[in-house]
């Protein structure tokens, strides 16, 4: 499923001003200002095809359950491209959160939980970034991007465990007849290599 | 800015949309109150996007587009705004749980210095309450049967490992022992996830399991 040897760059790049100016950044751009259905058409034909790769990585969905998330995810970023702002966020990174948040409660919705609250309720807001910060994190995430590419596919293989199939640690850990501490610090180590820890001096 | 966070394998799950519910509730608010969590989470999303990206697509027929393309027109669903606080600081997430603020809640009575009072998350794994500790209030020393999440809200408390603050995210695991006791200075205002007691599976104890049940609602 996973081609985590071959990540290549999505062609972002980033102007002098820090603003994003990739393909699908602009799509969003030209959905919130003129209702760009030609855009979007662009958008979904990336897009959609990852999200049902993403919505069938759970396992736990049908093959209808998943065209229908795909469907539900797709019109969320029609809706609420408006809130997009490319200063604080990959257009993918933000697609992404409407994709799992949508699959969250479509989850709970098959499980007939019954809560007042939506998965996006209890999500982090990638739009509130300050201007600093943002700029910031924008690097951050490309650095992240690039470096996927060199983790060593056995945390490679349990990143995309925890993050494409929805498992816990201790399901990975089961699923993989491996001690739950290897699983863990194979999911520190990839972080690591990421640079995506916590970082104690810089720590405001 | 808060000095106790979560744990990173428990900002994954969380950015990777799998922790519990309640449990997630906690951690937004932790979240959205310290700038270094926010940092961490937000490229931790961004790791869930670069995988999503190397995911190996599906085929997506046409049918789909044009089925996609005929609900464009269709009206928004209303979203809360959840990052919105109250005059009193009360978290966006709070407020909608409470359904109004601290005054409309019902607490019980634990003691002398704690009253506690129980939200609905619909998470039917933990519950989910506010702790309220009276300045210079102690909680009697208890073990944790399952996990422990606290969040502080307002004031603060000390135990024999340290002293937490407005903001603080403290995180107990099974068999912890503590007796916290709030400041003396102010109130001590807590978020609390507890999760699943204690589950007997041996038929000669089952009988007990009623009495050990967790409050989820």
């Amino acid at each position: 499923m996973l081609q985590v040897e071959k990540i290549t760059d999505d062609g972002a790049g980033t102007s002098g001003s820090g603003t994003r100016t990739d393909e699908w950044s602009d799509c969003l751009r030209l959905i919130a200002e003129n209702q760009d259905r030609a855009a979007f058409t662009r958008l979904f034909r990336h897009f959609a095809p990852l999200m049902k790769a993403f919505a069938l990585s759970g396992s736990t969905l049908s093959a209808n359950h998943a065209d229908e998330l795909v469907q539900e995810v797709m019109l969320k970023v029609w809706q609420k491209a408006g809130g997009f702002n490319p200063d604080k966020a990959a257009a993918s990174t933000w697609i992404y959160t409407i994709a799992r948040n949508c699959r969250t409660d479509l989850y709970r919705r098959l499980q007939k939980f019954d809560t007042p609250l939506s998965a996006n309720d209890v999500a982090e807001n990638v739009e509130t970034e300050e201007a600093f910060m943002a700029l910031h994190q924008k690097r951050s995430g490309e650095r992240i991007r690039q470096l996927m590419g060199e983790l060593p596919n056995d945390q490679a293989q349990i990143l995309a465990k925890v993050y494409m199939e929805g498992k816990s640690h201790s399901e990975v850990a089961a699923e993989l007849d491996l001690p739950l501490g290897t699983v863990k610090s194979r999911v520190r180590l990839a972080l690591q290599k990421l640079q995506i820890q916590f970082d104690r001096k810089n720590h405001a | 800015m808060p000095k106790f966070h979560p744990e990173l394998d428990m900002l994954t799950d969380y950015s990777a949309g799998t922790l519990p519910l309640a449990q997630a509730a906690c951690v937004s608010i932790h979240v959205t109150q310290c700038d270094h969590c926010r940092r961490l989470t937000s490229q931790l999303t961004d790791l869930g996007a670069a995988l999503m990206e190397s995911l190996q697509p599906e085929p997506v027929g046409e049918d789909q587009l044009d089925a996609v393309l005929a609900r464009l027109d269709e009206a928004s669903p209303l979203e809360y705004d959840r990052k919105v606080r109250s005059a009193d600081g009360t978290p966006g997430i709070l407020q909608r749980l409470m359904r109004g603020d601290f005054s409309d809640l019902t607490w019980k009575n634990v003691g002398s210095a704690l009253r506690i009072s129980h939200l609905n998350t619909g998470d039917p794994q933990h519950e989910f309450a506010l702790y309220h500790i009276r300045a210079g209030g102690r909680i009697p020393e208890h073990t944790h049967r399952g996990s422990e999440m606290t969040l502080i809200l307002e004031g603060g408390f000390s135990d024999a490992e340290g002293s937490y603050h407005a903001g603080d995210f403290i995180f107990r695991k099974p068999g912890d022992v503590h007796a916290p006791t709030a400041l003396q200075s102010e109130d001590c205002i807590c978020l609390a996830v507890l999760d699943a007691p204690l589950k007997f599976t041996d038929w000669r104890f089952r009988w007990m399991n009623p009495f050990l049940k967790l409050r989820t609602a």
